[in-house]
């Protein structure tokens, strides 16, 4: 398990969003993005992050990155595991 | 004619802004909602015989009150009343628009749904069944291309059918037993309480915890019964507020799967945008990228909109010369000719040769905005923002203050927070703006031939100290427990539609010109009247009320070494704009011709770089602080002036006594 923050680019499972970041929690969870889901990151520090889901791009800052904790999927037999 | 009210929303970068444009064309203005600051646009179209009034509101996600936006959105929907409520829907990512549309349900909304940029999906291979949609959320559904003008009269007649509905749709999402059970236990308690609001919809906010709805029930004296209840809830399910959410996407899901499919299409053409955001977003590339397009934005704002500037200047001159001959043969009294030529007729060309600049700033801005690439040059700038408190949306008006202040306050509204709007406008008039470059190429070159370039670029530099200091001061005095994070949607990019761009850059000059427009005017008299008068006294002199005001800063300007009423004129004048503080000097000082000699004999290098810094960072203009309280209030508009005095002198004078030590 890693933080968002520290993922490079690639396929991960949000495992938990900290309740250490109420509001950026909500926040994320109006635009859809829960625990339990799949996201490609396809920007990753220095700097803020971005990651897809689905068709969505979202960006988040290093303060919010850090309270996400992802673990890394992969590829195997065109699945993600 | 019969009046209809329509009320347009949706999240942002829906093309929401393209589908009220093409709905309403020109008839369209904008105005604040009462105690806001927050723009809604109006416009009007006719069809049918009936007449309908289309309120565009701010793009929002939720109805929640955690942001100025949504509860304005909220409010508006509860208090307007409208006939029907638009949903702009985005085509390509139709599971997050549909998390608004159940919201407006539980709002019990008279709701209808565009489905819009269908080109743009369709190019995904995304397929929507629309019949499918109706027939499950049981509203009506419309595919719309706005850019294009497609579905805008299929949109039209769903408007005309549904505007004569009395009935409002709603929906009840079951939130599960435990949820249920504890809103049909809050029933009998709160239901006095709620109108306007649906019951349904109060309740769940308040298992949400939502503030105004709590602060509603706490005046009401119910809200300790009703924490109990919540309270039970929270200690069967701690994370309540997105259990609920969860709850809502997980319709939306199920909704979606029966009428949402995709074909698998070639990678390369869902990849463009990833593409670009590997060069747009990367630290060094995205960086030189977004140096590039605000370089060019100054290029085309003051090179493009210079000559148009100057044209209008010239007519306004030459409009006072007329006027002042018609005046003259009309042998009216002195001041009346000078009130109308010096007072009127300049105040007004100092609000109108704004317009080229301004103008174009926005058409700008608008392209950046709709290809979105705005939202990426936020990110580029992030963490430089973030060491000063702020992040990375405010780098932009940041950069833009450097050309003219008055436009780069209008553009922190693409910010959210209000504290993110309130530092970054405290900051932005110390971005030294291209008014004042007048005044520090006469001084360098009469005080500082050899380090003309070097002078120049260390005030550039002071200023941009100086507004970073400001917006580290301000966010711990003012917001220290609130952090700034960025969280941003980045849509995919795509070409901006140049008929929006027009009428989007014009209703944001226009606004300006109405709001920001009377108080410069206002200023500008005033200014006129205070050199005008006592009419025993030569225009500007001495014995003019400036003069006598002037040679009272006389002992404040003193430390700082500038200490001759001539100065204090000078700086008197520069609050109605920079521009005038070299023409005041020329006036004072018996004409541009002996400026440079007198100019001389009154500073020293120490007390003329001193006096550089006074101008370089007290407030800009009139026109800054009138925008200044257009976006803020007075308050902010107060602070902003006093502070930024205050910087300026007490720079000034560290500078000079510090100067006077060593030489």
């Amino acid at each position: 398990m890693l933080r968002l923050n520290s993922a490079v680019n690639g396929y991960y499972r949000i495992v938990r969003i900290g309740l250490e970041c109420p509001e950026a929690k909500r926040r994320l969870t109006t635009l859809g993005i829960f625990v339990g889901d799949i996201i490609e990151v396809t920007k990753s520090s220095p700097g803020p992050v971005i990651f897809k889901k689905g068709e969505t791009s979202i960006g988040i800052g290093q303060g919010i990155a850090m309270c996400v904790s992802v673990i890394p999927l992969k590829l195997s037999r065109g699945r993600l595991i | 004619m019969k009046e209809k009210t329509i009320i347009l929303t949706g999240n942002p970068n829906t093309g929401k802004t393209t589908l009220f444009n093409s709905l309403t064309g020109l008839h369209q203005k904008t105005g604040n909602w009462p105690g806001v600051t927050v723009e809604i646009k109006e416009g009007f179209f006719t069809h049918n015989d009936t007449r309908y009034k289309v309120m565009d509101l701010p793009g929002t996600y939720s109805l929640t009150s955690f942001t100025e936006d949504e509860k304005i959105a909220r409010d508006i929907l509860v208090k307007k009343n409208a006939d029907t409520v638009v949903v702009v829907a985005d085509a390509t990512n139709l599971e997050r628009s549909l998390y608004l549309v159940t919201l407006m349900l539980e709002l019990e909304q008279n709701v209808i749904v565009a489905v819009n940029m269908c080109d743009a999906a369709e190019k995904k291979g995304i397929n929507i069944n629309i019949k499918q949609l109706e027939n499950i959320m049981g509203i009506k559904f419309v595919l719309t291309t706005a850019n294009k003008n497609i579905g805008i009269s299929e949109l039209k007649d769903l408007i005309h059918s549904s505007a004569v509905l009395t009935e409002k749709k709603s929906i009840k999402i079951n939130y599960g037993k435990e949820v249920e059970e504890v809103i049909s236990e809050l029933q009998p308690i709160i239901k006095e309480f709620t109108p306007p609001y649906p019951f349904r919809f109060f309740a769940i906010r308040l298992i949400e915890k939502d503030a105004e709805f709590i602060q509603k029930l706490q005046k009401e004296g119910v809200y300790s019964t009703v924490e109990k209840i919540i309270n039970k809830l929270e200690s069967l399910c701690p994370d309540i507020e997105n259990f609920i959410v969860e709850k809502r996407y997980a319709y939306i899901h199920g909704v979606a799967k029966e009428c949402v499919t995709k074909e698998k299409l070639l990678e390369e053409k869902i990849e463009f945008t990833a593409k670009l955001d590997k060069i747009f977003t990367h630290t060094f590339t995205g960086s030189i990228i977004f140096l590039f397009f605000m370089w060019l934005t100054f290029q085309i704002v003051f090179n493009l909109g210079g000559p148009f500037a100057n044209l209008l200047d010239n007519l306004f001159s030459n409009i006072s010369i007329k006027v002042a001959q018609f005046l003259y043969f009309a042998q009216l009294p002195q001041w009346i000719t000078s009130l109308f030529t010096e007072g009127i007729i300049s105040g007004l060309g100092a609000i109108i040769v704004f317009i080229p600049n301004i103008f174009l700033l926005f058409f700008i801005f608008t392209a950046m905005e709709d290809s979105g690439y705005i939202s990426r040059a936020a990110f580029v700038t992030d963490r430089i923002m973030h060491t000063i408190g702020l992040h990375g949306k405010s780098a932009i008006p940041m950069i833009l203050g450097f050309g003219c202040n008055v436009p780069a306050i209008m553009a922190t509204r693409t910010l959210e927070t209000k504290k993110d709007r309130i530092i970054t406008i405290l900051a932005l008039p110390f971005m030294s703006c291209s008014a004042r470059l007048p005044i520090f190429l006469l001084f360098t070159s009469i005080f500082f031939k050899k380090n003309q370039g070097s002078i120049l670029f260390s005030l550039y530099i002071i200023g941009v100290l100086a507004g970073m200091l400001t917006a580290r001061i301000f966010k711990s005095l003012f917001f220290k427990h609130e952090s700034s994070h960025i969280i941003m949607e980045l849509p995919p990019y795509h070409a901006p539609d140049l008929k929006n761009m027009l009428i989007s850059a014009w209703e944001r000059t226009s606004l300006f010109l109405r709001k920001a427009g009377s108080m410069i005017f206002a200023g500008v008299v005033l200014v006129w009247f205070l050199s005008y008068f006592p009419l025993s006294a030569e225009y500007a002199s001495r014995e003019s009320f400036t003069g006598i005001i002037g040679s009272f800063l006389v002992p404040i300007l003193r430390p700082a070494g500038f200490g001759n009423w001539q100065a204090g004129v000078a700086l008197i004048s520069g609050l109605v704009a920079k521009e005038l503080v070299v023409g005041t000097f020329g006036a004072v000082l018996g004409g541009a011709k002996n400026m440079s000699i007198a100019l001389s004999q009154l500073f020293t290098p120490a007390s003329a770089y001193s006096f550089m810094l006074m101008t370089l960072l007290y407030i800009p203009c009139i026109a800054t602080i009138a925008v200044i309280k257009q976006e803020t209030g007075f308050r902010w508009a107060f602070i902003a002036t006093v502070w930024s005095i205050l910087v300026g002198w007490i720079a000034a004078v560290l500078f000079y006594q510090t100067a006077t030590l060593f030489f």
